[in-house]
């Protein structure tokens, strides 16, 4: 029985079962990867598997089941448990499946056939050319963490009593190296990789193997710098890091709970005019990109800050039902949870700067590259993080730094970025271009 | 005292034949390993939002992981389809990562009689769903009562029981049933000026679920509203390096990523670890004693069988300053003619194990915590913690403060806010300058992540004093 059968037969069990409402969401994945050490095979990896989610809402109270056991007796086990548990849950009107028009897709065809046909040769190859281009950059990078390549297919379906229905299909290639270099007896490690939706659209892992080399030796020697407070610039990865951190304080469900540190200021200046942060579940090659989201609802692209100015919070149905507002396509889901509020592709839009421009503008700073811990808080609005990078002389990248922390206020790290690079590259779900905070508490010796 | 394990009278998770069958796919072509690895895991979870109960769910996940190895190649494959074809062929794309091909022998496995360290005699499966849903309306209404602003209250209770087989070709034979449960709440306290501060208090293990008679859901909520309460009002954390006291139980963290991750035999035979090579040499302050101890009574972390199938162990790591031993799995021992540990780890089935801690802990010293926040001039009193992180490499980790007050003239004072404290792994440890009598461990909160695979783990610290600390914090 294929996915989206599946789905249909578990809602109507659900039905028979005593739910008012249900809905069921399956996914079929298959992931093989391979990682190499010294040119050789370290790891082969190889599987596929299933599961699917069931959502029941019984007189406003919710039930929620999940399993591997795809067969008519598993699914109807599902049903009958997921009735059973709804009655332990609290009545909540706000409980409910989307419908009508909200429902729907939007098919951006970022499936690719290719990926289906990668054969562990070509990933065992793409690997060692990462590895041995690694290697060749720097002498100092003789040891690795971790180098391989990897693809990943999913297959999803989903089918509500409520007229969701509809079945989705994504493909990933990637390829990683983490390099350590070492000097003086002291250690560097850096990550990185390249991840895309389609197979002609990655990196040359030569090109991925030579960066994370390049990110590892040029930390080696690294001191720690006296505290101070100064410019402090964040390579794409870290401004990456640091809008993802920002995604979690627009989530509408901690905006409704009042527990957000930008719950109070829709429609307020938030962030410098340079700041245009967009959730975009329907762009080209997005590595999120889907046709809709985890309970349904037609992908779509949402200005969450434009030009400084907060213009929207991110819903899912249940939240925006609380909240009187709309369901902004962003439940999150997988097959083994319920669906939650979460990003698609989030991103800071470019700016016209060149990163090079960028570090130019500082007299004596911190260019950050690696960073430790969690660091925002959205419900205070505090952040503090662990950081490496290189100290930034005269516009010019002097020395590399490490053991120090980076920390201020959210609301005015956002009003106090004072540059954004042109350098976006969709590399992950959260991307964002080099970005430079005007001033930020730097602890350090 | 471990109690001995009572004779198997369940029928095991896949039958013997079938899983020896698969073990000689595994090797068929010329692997010199191979281990079958069955999971059934199934869980219960509720949440508890805005005052009332918001879901309760369940499920139930079944599979099996191969792995075959071949010197230190290794081929992985599992799969959560159960019939024999389905298995076979996942036997056999293991095999793959050997090219030969070989008449397997017949593998004869015997089962390890296994201790038991864990305090559960009912499996948290088979308690009805209304008892723990209780414990979330009992934290709520405690957490609420304590203080008119603690507005928003979200709690949580998730609970699993974890049935696992290991086979391998060496004919080790283990089976160990894992049940492991946690309750824990979340408070926001409202203060003046849009000022909100967070609390966050829980606990569980693989104890019964009679353990919250004890360990009441009241006092979890309590706790929770204590700390958001208690930081309302705090000032920035003065930053940069000074003199912090930890408070005892999970600032053990500190230990878990200070030395922890650094000792995993993995980072060691890469040589990408800056502990590797230093065995036998000063890594800490001579009252820095380390130990990994995965025979806890109930502990979070505690395993009577790793899931390689080697029993779970106590090891100290650092004895007086000086770097003992490191953290094996089955690979990286036979790699570098070492045994293991019992520290072979894996989220699930999906995933192939590798060295991994269980609780982590620093055994106490002999000063009191009053003596020890009474010696300190001007400094850091860290009570309540959030999480960490380390890069294996250069040794940097970050440790989360959550509720932190300042130390003036041997007296804990104001509260203050958004600290966190960064070091490098050893020198940190060379920095401690007293350790409390109060040995400590957490209440069971911690879930390790290493590579994508989350494993639950338990950390432990007595009240401890570290000089010249950097400290992260906006304030002056």
């Amino acid at each position: 029985m294929n996915l989206l059968d599946t789905c249909e037969l578990l809602v109507k069990l659900a039905r028979k079962a005593g739910a008012a409402e249900a809905e069921a969401y399956a996914e079929r994945t298959r992931d093989a990867s391979v990682r190499v050490r010294d040119g050789e095979v370290e790891e082969l990896h190889q599987a596929s598997s299933k599961g699917i989610g069931l959502r029941v809402i019984c007189a406003q109270r919710l039930g929620f089941t999940y399993g591997t056991d795809l067969s008519k007796d598993g699914l109807k086990k599902l049903a009958e448990n997921a009735v059973a548990l709804a009655k332990g849950a609290a009545k909540d009107k706000a409980n409910g499946l989307p419908r009508g028009a909200e429902l729907g897709a939007k098919d951006a065809g970022e499936y690719d056939p290719a990926i289906e046909e990668i054969s562990p040769e070509w990933k065992l190859t793409a690997a060692r050319e990462a590895e041995k281009a690694a290697r060749a950059e720097d002498p100092r990078v003789r040891k690795f963490d971790s180098t391989g390549a990897g693809d990943f297919l999913s297959q999803s379906a989903i089918a509500s009593s409520h007229g969701a229905r509809g079945e989705s299909r994504a493909s990933y290639v990637y390829v990683y190296c983490s390099p350590v270099a070492e000097a003086d007896g002291q250690l560097q490690t850096a990550s990185w990789s390249d991840t895309r939706r389609k197979l002609a659209n990655l990196q040359p892992p030569e090109e991925v193997g030579r960066t994370a080399a390049k990110r590892a030796a040029r930390m080696l020697g690294a001191r720690k710098p006296k505290s101070q407070r100064v410019p402090v610039v964040f390579d794409p990865q870290m401004a990456a890091g640091f809008i993802g951190g920002i995604s979690t304080a627009v989530n509408g469900l901690l905006v409704h709970k009042k527990s957000s540190f930008l719950g109070a200021l829709l429609g307020k200046q938030v962030a410098s005019r340079n700041v245009t942060l967009i959730d975009d579940a329907t762009l080209a090659h997005g590595i999120a990109t889907r046709p809709f989201d985890g309970e349904g609802v037609a992908s779509r692209r949402t200005a969450v800050v434009e030009n400084g100015i907060l213009r929207s919070f991110l819903y899912d149905a249940t939240t925006a039902r609380k909240a009187k507002a709309k369901s902004t396509s962003s439940a999150s889901r997988a097959w083994a949870s319920l669906p939650s509020i979460g990003t698609s592709n989030f991103y800071l839009q470019a700016g016209a700067q060149k990163p090079e421009e960028i570090i130019k503008g500082v007299q004596n700073g911190l260019y950050v590259t690696a960073m430790l811990g969690r660091g925002a808080d959205p419900v205070t609005g505090d952040y503090s993080r662990g950081a490496n990078g290189i100290w930034i002389e005269n516009g010019e990248l002097a020395y590399p730094v490490q053991e120090v922390t980076v920390s201020g206020n959210l609301l005015e790290m956002l009003k106090g970025i004072d540059a954004v690079g042109d350098d976006l590259d969709f590399r992950a779900s959260t991307a964002a271009p080099t970005i430079r905070f005007a001033e930020l508490v730097v602890s350090g010796a | 005292m471990p109690r001995k394990s009572t004779t198997q009278t369940r029928s095991p998770l896949l039958p013997l034949p079938l899983v020896e069958r698969l073990l000689s796919a595994a090797m068929s072509r010329g692997a010199d390993f191979a281990e079958v690895y069955v999971e059934r895991n199934t869980s219960t979870a509720a949440m508890l939002d805005e005052g009332s109960i918001k879901s309760a769910q369940s499920g139930s996940v079944t599979g099996v992981g191969v792995r075959a190895i071949r010197g230190a190649q290794v081929g992985y494959a599992y799969s959560d389809d159960l019939d024999e074809p389905a298995l076979l062929r996942t036997a056999q794309t293991a095999a793959l990562i050997a090219d030969g091909n070989r008449e397997p022998g017949p593998v004869n496995m015997s089962r390890t009689p296994l201790p038991t360290y864990y305090q559960v005699r009912t499996p948290l499966a088979s308690i009805d769903v209304a008892r723990k849903i209780e414990l979330l309306q009992q934290a709520d209404a405690a957490a609420r009562s304590y203080d008119k602003r603690v507005k928003q209250v979200t709690g949580a209770y998730a609970d699993q029981t974890r049935e696992i087989l290991v086979a391998n070709t060496l004919g080790h034979l283990a089976e160990d049933r894992q049940d492991l449960c946690r309750l824990s709440v979340q408070c926001v306290a409202f203060g003046k000026k849009g000022e909100r501060r967070t609390g966050f208090y829980g606990g569980g293990g693989r104890v019964d679920f009679r353990f919250f008679e004890d360990f009441s859901p009241q006092q979890v909520g309590r706790e929770a509203a204590r700390q958001a309460v208690a930081t309302l009002g705090a000032v920035p954390a003065p930053s940069g390096p000074q003199t912090v006291v930890l408070a005892p139980g999970w600032s053990g963290i500190l230990l878990h990523e200070a030395v922890g991750h650094g000792l995993e035999a993995d980072f060691i035979r890469k040589g990408t670890s800056l502990f590797a090579g230093k065995l036998g040499e000063n890594v800490a302050s001579e009252l820095v004693t380390v130990i990994d101890d995965g025979t806890v009574s109930g502990g979070r972390g505690s395993i009577n069988v790793d899931d390689e199938g080697n029993p779970g162990e106590r090891k100290v790591l650092i004895e007086n300053g000086v770097l003992k031993g490191y953290l094996y799995d089955h690979l990286n021992a036979k790699l570098t003619g070492q045994r293991s540990t019992g520290s072979g780890r894996r989220q699930s089935f999906r995933y192939a194990p590798m060295p991994r801690m269980t609780n982590t802990y620093l055994a106490p010293g002999d000063q009191t915590p009053e003596e020890i926040v009474g010696g300190v001039a001007k400094g850091l009193y860290c009570r309540q913690f959030g999480g960490g992180q380390v890069d294996i490499s250069n040794g940097n980790f970050v440790f989360e403060i959550s509720e932190a007050y300042l130390i003036e003239k041997g007296e804990i004072t104001k509260p203050v806010k958004g600290a966190m404290l960064i070091g490098v792994g050893p020198e940190a440890l060379k920095n401690v300058s007293a350790v409390g009598s109060d040995a400590s461990h957490d209440p069971g909160l911690g879930t390790c992540g290493k590579d994508g695979q989350a494993v639950p783990v338990g950390v432990g610290l007595p009240t401890v004093r570290i000089d010249n600390v950097t400290v992260g914090g906006t304030g002056a």
